[in-house]
């Protein structure tokens, strides 16, 4: 009927023609199975990454910032390039289930889920790190505007640091609730089908109870539409602000105009790679070829060379404009960034993100697993250095020739970076095992447009369905709770 | 006399849909239906009425404009006007263009949460609420619908609910 | 934070000592007999101490230190300004004193707070030597040193003063029926009281010799004066009104002479209608004069020497046979000159070679130079080059029976240290009165622990009739005794020193006027007017002047010189003066061989910066004589003559300090017949050493919006807009003055005061005063070398210096003005990449930076607490226990000034300095608290001395004077380069300032508006 309508030039989401109880089935199956061996492996060493980070930042806390490679010159490097990083790698997530969302993308559905836990995981990196860099960060919460006993001591809505604590604390709450409220239905379907009476516990508490209800799924859709109207903005409005830490400063190389646009094309950029790395893993690793098809693959690709190009006319403009501005201290910062004593650095930016995504532009390259995933590694690469660029490069060399320095990491910097990634994972592999990866309700909801099997009997003429042979009559027990439920109509 | 509630099951959703028309058709009366998943038109099918959740959302997101303007005049205006680098702290509007970015962020922060809140009390979700769908398939693959009945049409329903392509009804036990 | 009532803890405290319960009943109740100096002063004599039993009792912990200070300070001493007659808890007295150590003389002022010395200031009563220098400043802390000896010791264990005086004065006997000699060996004291206790002694021991020895010796000068006017002292040499300065190698603005001159010099050097004095250096290091002066001639000393023979022929009239022709023209050049200046120029030489000093003295006395001061001769040095070579030579004779030393350390100084201490075993009875267990010390059979001059009383002649009186200001911390005392014991003289002094005094030097007032104003003048006549013949001249025109280089010269910060290595225990940056290499914690680029390439000796920024530089082996010197780091140092090298003496000292302040090679050691200049082979050694430099990047990039400067030529002739440009903007369409554009709506200024600090980058001699006054006064901590070396100094003050990397910095400016495009010879790449390497002779420029205090501070905007605000009177507040560290607002700082607390600095053993053990925190200001770790710190334009300054104004009824608003740094400096005031009190100086022509912001584009400004650098290079 209408509603399954879909135009037969479009490639089908779902292949291995599915069922509905397959998809069950089938999302299910990581849930209730055993772990396999690569799986524990790399939760590991994921695990040690962890908690190698976890005993440096102890140590820093224990210590002082001092332990870090900063100086007097440059008071941020590895911390808030991190920082940026996570966040920036964050927003993919929402993009993808709003955006997309918003503009009726069927094949968004397959990867929303996983990629919401990507932004929820990476913000949860993102957030270590304001609060770690901070000198005394048992004091974090002074950045809160509580009263306090000395009456009128508040925090200063003037700084782009209390915009961002807003930012941060608003985007990681509302992906949270965004995403749990997609897993409701997908909770309760393995709730409905444990059979071990402590996941049937576990997961009937996850699911608060979710029934199904007409009424329910009519409210369903428009909360998820109207979050995703506020995301939207909202994932716009986060990076901007992270970018406003730096354009409204005074420093040559931060005080730029074109910050927000650039930071949020950049933020879309390692966030589509990061999905991309994760999702070839993981259809591999659980299997779900049949959901996560070289489809999505390509047009996650697609997007991630469009972004990369917006990006490269970013740094293009910045040394245009640089240049164009006629302010020497301006123009000394751009061109010490390119041939400073950290030209390596930018260098290394360039490459990995206005070069390396070109090739995209072949769909021999972009349709090939190994190779976007290959990409989406150096992409990532690239945008941690186009951050480091950013800081540290402005910082080491601005105004007075005389506080001029250099910038070097300390093992604990290392230790603390490489943390994060090994907790990103820790978490990551740990959803991966609990939590239905794939929206398995949106999923059923487009099997019939846009699954192989339902396209090809469109294709032939023939109904989607077959009326089923007749049905028998059973009785069933009356429980006081059942009869007669309510339900506003 | 108190009326029954026939449960009929059905495999797919546009059975279902076929369904629900005939037997609203008959002037019985649905008490509730239970899908795995969004069955679109479904909800007109059944005459539900719209949610009013949006409006709800967008009065939240008013609120947390408000909050976050008084407070920001509070704190930054009135309760402790300091010179910080200079800018002017004598009246809101002079200083509203370092406000910009929080009241966006509290506006959504509001709208989003309240209304997700509404939404699961609304619905009755919380935490270690019991699930209350009669068939544990009806989250997996089964559409079940529930139908009020008189004594007297029992039968014919019976009849309709089979005609209409259910796999399975079950009939309360006397 | 907590730092408050760290002062008054002890162990004994602790343990209920029942004297500390005691003392702290009646704490402040000691009164000062002030009253009765102006009643009848011979009730002085009765008065006693009473609480010298309580130290005894207590065994000398800190606690003593915490009773010395906290009743009053000695009785007989006086206080600056009489106002409280007993100490107020929370209230400064300041008490005038003097330094004379035998290296650095000075009158000061004394800040102590609940009696503890915590100061050094000027002592605006003193018209000359009235300048603490970096040295003299941080000579505070010394008093608080751990490492300093608490009582008398023989042979390592501990003895009492009785006992010690019994074996003395049984040596002395036995030497008199002996008939050998007792050598009495002290620094150039120039004490009038001193040698009257030395006469004593002699009178009671015929056989006494006293002898005194300069570790940095101006022997040659004073055999010159000697010869030249038949006294034993220096030419001083007055630059209140010179027009031309001649300096051939006299780091005049340093150690010179016992250094003194900056302020008379810096006056002159400030444009007054049009007019300025010129100033010539030649030299073979790059001094602080020479970085100073408008124009420098690198040369070797054989050349200078030669230049200095041309010149005296030349003013003779005599025709110059100088082969070297550059030389010759610059001496022709130099000769019209001072020709024409007459009476107004003046030649300082600081060749350490009599020849030279006699030609100097020749010439201005050819020149009838004005400031040419023979009649006052200064005192401030004494010894001859060969004293301990003499006491060796007596020693070794077996003509000595005991030495009896006073502070000087030749164990460490002397180059032949070994030979002097087979002397001391030789003679077999030594008693080295010292402050610490130095190295001459521990040799000893007896070590008599000294006071430090806080401690004790003393007088001074530094110059002819310029007298200064040193009382103390808090009674002995530990067992120790001035060695004047000493001398009267061993002489049989039953008087304290005060009293022997005052007797002194009233019999010789004050005839008449008042001793308590000479004590109170710590200086004294008396008038002798006399002259003296040159008496050297002309032939003798001209053969000194041909012996210099025919001297002849051998090899390359190796420049012996003393840091601003070391001196001559008596203060080496000191972390303030240890990180304090070299005013010229800006590096710490290190002595190293500066040599000029080309010679370090004929080497292979190079300096890299590493990852961390860090600076690296080679190891070479110095060769003099039969002496060598291993692993001597190298500093490629512009302007560096070639064919030199520079060392600095004073540091490399082991003994009797803690193991951090170890630095540096000990360069005395090749200080051959105490001649500076000494002929050296180097070697390259394998290796890099790690400096610690707090500034990596020498030179200014052509940002003349950074250090404006102008000639004297162009700011006469030309309208200011030309050379102190305001930078425009386009408003509208319309070039208009940054200045003027604001987006804001201005905070209201007017009311009450708004201060502002005024820089005259003409008077700045880069001295570095104000950066340890500043250490002293905010208790800034000191973090050691490594920190340092990693860019984490923590100083509020901080003195830039640059180096042009063309001719001059004009030149830089214009040559990074012509860059055309990106690549070739005149493109962006390789063009701003040559800017950062100095020139050969570079130009130098310095700039005190600190805290500018903007009135639209970027800093304040971007914290998240609002822990950094601005306040009505201009200062930009920081509220450290509001700070959680983020330290976003030293990244949007343009100036870079503030700084970091990365880790715990006080009480944390990782950081063991003054502030680590109960004796150090004694120094630290009670008005200015310690800060934690995690939290930014910057310069407060000392507002705890600003309200202080309002508040007393108020208490007493009246208006603030112009002046009375000081801060530290602006107290501290002597050459009235740093000017502070309040600009809403329109006849204040800093107002008048504030409209100078020459007046500018740092950074005026970035539209900061800093309540600090600076003032536009003249150099007065038309006459060259």
């Amino acid at each position: 009927m209408a509603s399954h309508y879909e135009a037969p030039i479009r490639k089908p989401l779902v292949t291995g023609s599915k069922s509905y109880s397959d998809v069950s089935n089938d999302i299910a199956r990581p849930v209730e199975g055993k772990a396999n061996k690569q799986w524990w492996i790399v939760f590991s060493i994921a695990l040690v990454a962890f908690l190698w980070g976890l005993g440096s930042i102890i140590y820093t806390i224990a210590t002082g910032i001092g332990v870090w490679g900063l100086n007097k010159t440059v008071n941020w490097a590895w911390d808030i390039t991190n920082f940026v990083w996570w966040v920036g790698i964050g927003h993919a997530g929402t993009l993808i289930s709003a955006v997309l969302l918003l503009f009726r993308q069927k094949w968004r559905m397959a990867i929303n889920r996983s990629a919401e836990a990507m932004t929820i995981f990476s913000v949860v990196q993102a957030g270590l790190f304001p609060i770690i860099h901070m000198g005394r960060p048992w004091l974090a919460f002074w950045v809160l505007p509580i009263p306090n006993q000395y009456g009128s001591l508040w925090v200063n809505f003037n700084s782009p640091l209390l915009w961002d604590v807003f930012a941060i604390s608003t985007y990681l709450s509302v992906s949270l609730v965004f995403w749990w409220t997609g897993l409701l239905p997908d909770f309760a379907m393995i709730r409905d089908r444990a059979v071990r009476p402590f996941q049937k516990k576990i997961y009937s508490l996850l699911s608060f109870g979710w029934t199904g209800r007409a009424k329910d799924w009519q409210r369903f859709e428009e909360v998820s539409l109207v979050l995703a109207g506020l995301a939207t903005p909202l994932v716009l409005s986060v990076h901007t602000i992270v970018s406003f830490d730096f354009a409204t400063s005074v420093i040559p190389g931060w005080h730029t105009t074109i910050f927000p646009p650039y930071f949020v094309a950049g933020a879309i950029f390692s966030g589509f790679a990061m999905v991309n790395t994760l999702l070839i893993i993981m259809r591999k690793v659980v299997g779900f070829e049949d959901y996560i098809t070289l489809q999505h693959i390509e047009l996650m690709n697609i997007v991630i060379m469009i972004t990369g190009s917006i990006v490269g006319c970013a740094y293009i403009t910045e040394l245009f404009i640089a240049w164009y501005s006629g302010v020497e201290y301006e123009q000394y910062a751009f061109l010490n960034r390119a041939t400073g004593p950290y030209a390596w650095a930018y260098w290394s930016m360039m490459t990995c993100n206005v070069f390396s995504p070109q090739f995209m532009w072949f769909k021999k390259l972009r349709t090939s697993i190994m190779f976007s995933f290959f990409i989406s590694i150096v992409v990532n690469i690239g945008m941690w250095f186009e951050r480091f660029v950013i800081i540290v490069t402005s910082l080491h060399r601005d105004y007075l020739p005389s506080s001029w320095t250099m910038f070097s990491p300390t093992f604990v910097d290392i230790g603390i970076f490489i943390g994060t990634i090994g907790f990103f994972f820790v978490l990551f592999l740990l959803y991966s095992r609990t939590f239905p990866v794939i929206a398995q309700a949106e999923v059923k909801s487009i099997l019939k447009s846009s699954a192989d099997n339902y396209k090809a009997l469109r294709a032939e003429g023939k109904p989607l369905y077959e009326m089923p042979p007749r049905g028998k009559v059973t009785t069933y027990e009356v429980e006081e709770s059942n009869t007669n439920s309510t339900t506003d109509h | 006399m108190a009326s029954k509630v026939f449960r009929a099951l059905y495999t797919d959703d546009d059975i279902l849909m076929n369904a629900v028309k005939q037997v609203r058709g008959q002037k019985y009366h649905i008490e509730e239906v239970y899908t795995p998943f969004p069955v679109h038109g479904l909800d007109k099918a059944l005459g539900l009425e719209d949610s009013r959740i949006s409006m709800a959302a967008f009065l939240y997101g008013v609120l947390g404009l408000t909050v976050a303007v008084t407070m920001m005049n509070y704190i930054m205006i009135e309760d402790w006007p300091q010179d910080i680098g200079g800018k002017p702290s004598f009246t809101f509007l002079q200083n509203l263009p370092a406000f910009i970015p929080v009241m966006f962020e509290m506006t959504v922060f509001f709208a989003a949460h309240l209304m997700v809140i509404t939404f699961y009390l609304r619905s009755r979700m919380w935490p270690f609420k019991k699930a209350e769908n009669p068939n544990p398939r009806t989250t997996s693959d089964i559409f079940l619908m529930e139908v009020a009945v008189k004594s007297e049409q029992e039968e014919a329903l019976t009849e309709l609910l089979l005609d209409t392509g259910a796999i399975e009804v079950q009939v309360p036990k006397a | 934070m907590a730092s408050h009532k760290q002062y008054w803890k002890s162990e004994a405290e602790l343990t209920n000592d029942p004297v500390v319960e005691q003392l702290a009943q009646n704490e402040f109740t000691e009164t000062l007999p002030v009253n009765d100096f102006f009643e009848q002063e011979s009730s002085l004599k009765d008065s006693q101490s009473s609480r010298r039993d309580f130290l005894k009792f207590l065994g000398f912990s800190t606690a003593a230190a915490t009773l010395a200070a906290c009743e009053g300070p000695v009785k007989k001493s006086i206080p600056y300004v009489i106002q409280p007659d007993e100490i107020v808890p929370g209230v400064a007295n300041y008490y005038a004193t003097t330094i004379a150590d035998g290296y650095d003389f000075a009158s000061v002022l004394v800040k102590t707070r609940e009696g503890r010395p915590i100061k050094i200031e000027n002592n605006d009563r003193a018209t000359l030597f009235g300048g603490a220098n970096a040295r003299v400043q941080a000579s505070v802390l010394n008093l608080y040193d751990k490492n300093r000896l608490q009582g008398p010791e023989a042979s390592g264990s501990a003895i009492s003063w009785s006992d010690l005086d019994a074996a003395v004065i049984a040596r002395l006997e036995s030497a008199k029926s002996t008939g050998k000699k007792v050598v009495v060996l002290s620094g150039t004291k120039a004490s009038p009281s001193y040698s009257k206790a030395i006469e004593a002694l002699k009178a009671k021991y015929p056989n006494v010799e006293y002898h005194t020895y300069d570790a940095i010796s101006s022997a040659s000068a004073l055999d010159a004066f000697e010869q030249a006017y038949g006294e034993r002292a220096l030419a001083d040499y007055n630059l209140f009104s010179t027009d031309i300065i001649v300096s051939f190698d006299a780091d005049f603005l340093g150690d010179w002479q016992g250094g003194g001159y900056s302020k008379g010099y810096a006056k002159n050097r400030v444009p007054h209608h049009g007019h300025m004095s010129h100033h010539v250096q030649l030299e073979s290091n790059m001094t602080l004069s020479g970085a100073n002066a408008d124009k420098r001639i690198p040369l070797t000393t054989v050349e200078q020497k030669r230049a200095l023979a041309a010149l005296y022929n030349a003013l003779k009239g005599v025709s110059a046979s100088e082969s070297n022709t550059v030389i010759a023209g610059h001496v022709n050049a130099m000769a019209q000159k001072l020709k024409a200046a007459g009476s107004k120029a003046v030649v300082l030489c600081g060749i350490d070679d009599k020849d030279a000093q006699l030609i100097t003295l020749a010439i201005n006395e050819l020149l009838k130079s004005d400031a040419f001061d023979v009649a006052q001769p200064k005192y401030v040095r004494s010894a001859s080059a060969s004293v301990i070579e003499d006491i060796i030579a007596a020693a070794n004779k077996n003509e000595v029976a005991a030495i009896l030393i006073d502070s000087v350390n030749p164990l460490y100084s002397a180059p032949n240290a070994e030979a002097f201490s087979s002397a001391l075993a030789q003679i077999g009875f030594s008693v080295t009165s010292s402050f610490s267990l130095t190295e001459t010390a521990a040799a000893s059979t007896f070590v008599a622990s000294a006071s430090h001059f806080l401690e004790s009383w003393g007088d001074v002649e530094m110059k002819k009739d310029h007298y200064g009186i040193t009382q103390p200001v808090i009674r002995n911390l530990f067992d120790t005794r001035q060695f004047e005392q000493s001398l009267l014991v061993w002489a049989g003289v039953s008087v304290t020193y005060h009293d022997f002094i005052q007797k002194n005094w009233r019999s010789t030097v004050l005839n008449g006027s008042s001793w308590s007032q000479a004590v109170q104003d710590g200086v004294f003048y008396s008038s002798s007017k006399g002259s003296r006549n040159f008496r050297i013949s002309e032939g003798d001249l001209q053969l000194s002047s041909n012996k210099l025109s025919s001297s002849s280089s051998n090899g390359v010269e190796l420049v012996l010189y003393a840091k601003t910060g070391m001196g001559d290595g008596q203060m080496a225990n000191n972390p303030w003066l240890q990180e304090f940056p070299d005013p010229i290499s800006r590096a710490s914690w290190d002595n190293y061989l500066t040599i000029s680029k080309a010679d370090a390439l004929a080497y292979g000796f190079e300096n890299i910066n590493v990852a961390n920024g860090g600076l690296d530089g080679s190891y070479a082996t110095l060769k003099v004589g039969d002496v060598t010197l291993n692993r001597v780091p190298v500093l490629i140092q512009p302007g560096q003559a070639k064919g030199t090298v520079g060392l600095a003496l004073g540091y490399g000292r082991k003994s009797g300090i803690q193991e951090e302040m170890q630095t540096g090679v000990n360069a005395y050691s090749l200080y051959l017949g105490q001649s500076k200049v000494q002929s050296v082979s180097l070697e390259k050694e394998r290796g890099m050493h790690e400096f610690a430099c707090v500034q990596l990047h020498k030179t200014l990039m052509g940002r003349g919006d950074i250090i404006k400067e102008t000639t004297l030529e162009d700011f006469i002739s030309k309208p200011s807009e030309e050379w102190n440009p305001t930078p425009m903007v386009s408003l509208d369409h319309q070039e208009v003055p940054a200045t003027s554009v604001d987006l804001w709506e201005s905070f209201d200024r007017t009311v009450g005061h708004h201060f502002n600090l005024s820089i005259d980058l003409n008077a700045c001699t880069g001295c570095g005063a104000c950066v340890i006054a500043c250490h002293a006064e905010n208790n800034v901590p000191v973090v050691g070398k490594h920190e340092i070396r990693v860019s984490r100094d923590m100083h509020w003050l901080r003195i830039d210096r640059y180096y042009s990397s063309e001719e001059t910095f004009v030149q830089d400016t214009e040559k990074k003005e012509n860059l055309d495009g990106l690549f070739g010879d005149n493109g962006s790449l390789s063009g701003f990449g040559s800017m950062e390497d100095p020139s050969e002779n570079p130009q130098v420029a310095f700039q005190p930076v600190m805290c500018q205090h903007c009135n639209h501070a970027p800093c304040e905007t971007v914290c998240p607490v609002a822990a950094t605000s601005h306040s009505r009177q201009g200062q930009n507040h920081m509220a450290y226990n509001r700070c959680i560290g983020t330290r976003y607002c030293a990244n949007n700082c343009p100036y870079k000034v503030r700084r970091f607390n990365w880790f715990l600095y006080n009480q944390n053993d990782e950081f063991d300095f003054h502030m680590n053990n109960d004796l150090g925190r004694m120094v630290l200001n009670p008005d200015v608290n310690v800060r934690s770790r995690g939290v930014m710190e910057k310069c407060s334009m000392c507002i705890q001395r600003t309200q202080k300054t309002i508040l007393d104004a108020k208490a007493e009824g009246r208006s603030i004077k112009d002046g009375e608003f000081q801060t530290a740094c602006s107290a501290a400096c002597d050459t009235g380069a740093l000017v502070f005031g309040d600009i809403n009190d329109k006849e204040s100086r800093i107002a008048k300032l504030k409209e100078s022509e020459r007046m500018y912001h740092l950074l005026e584009h970035v539209g900061t508006q800093p309540n600090v400004f600076y003032h536009v650098k003249v150099r007065n290079t038309e006459k060259a």
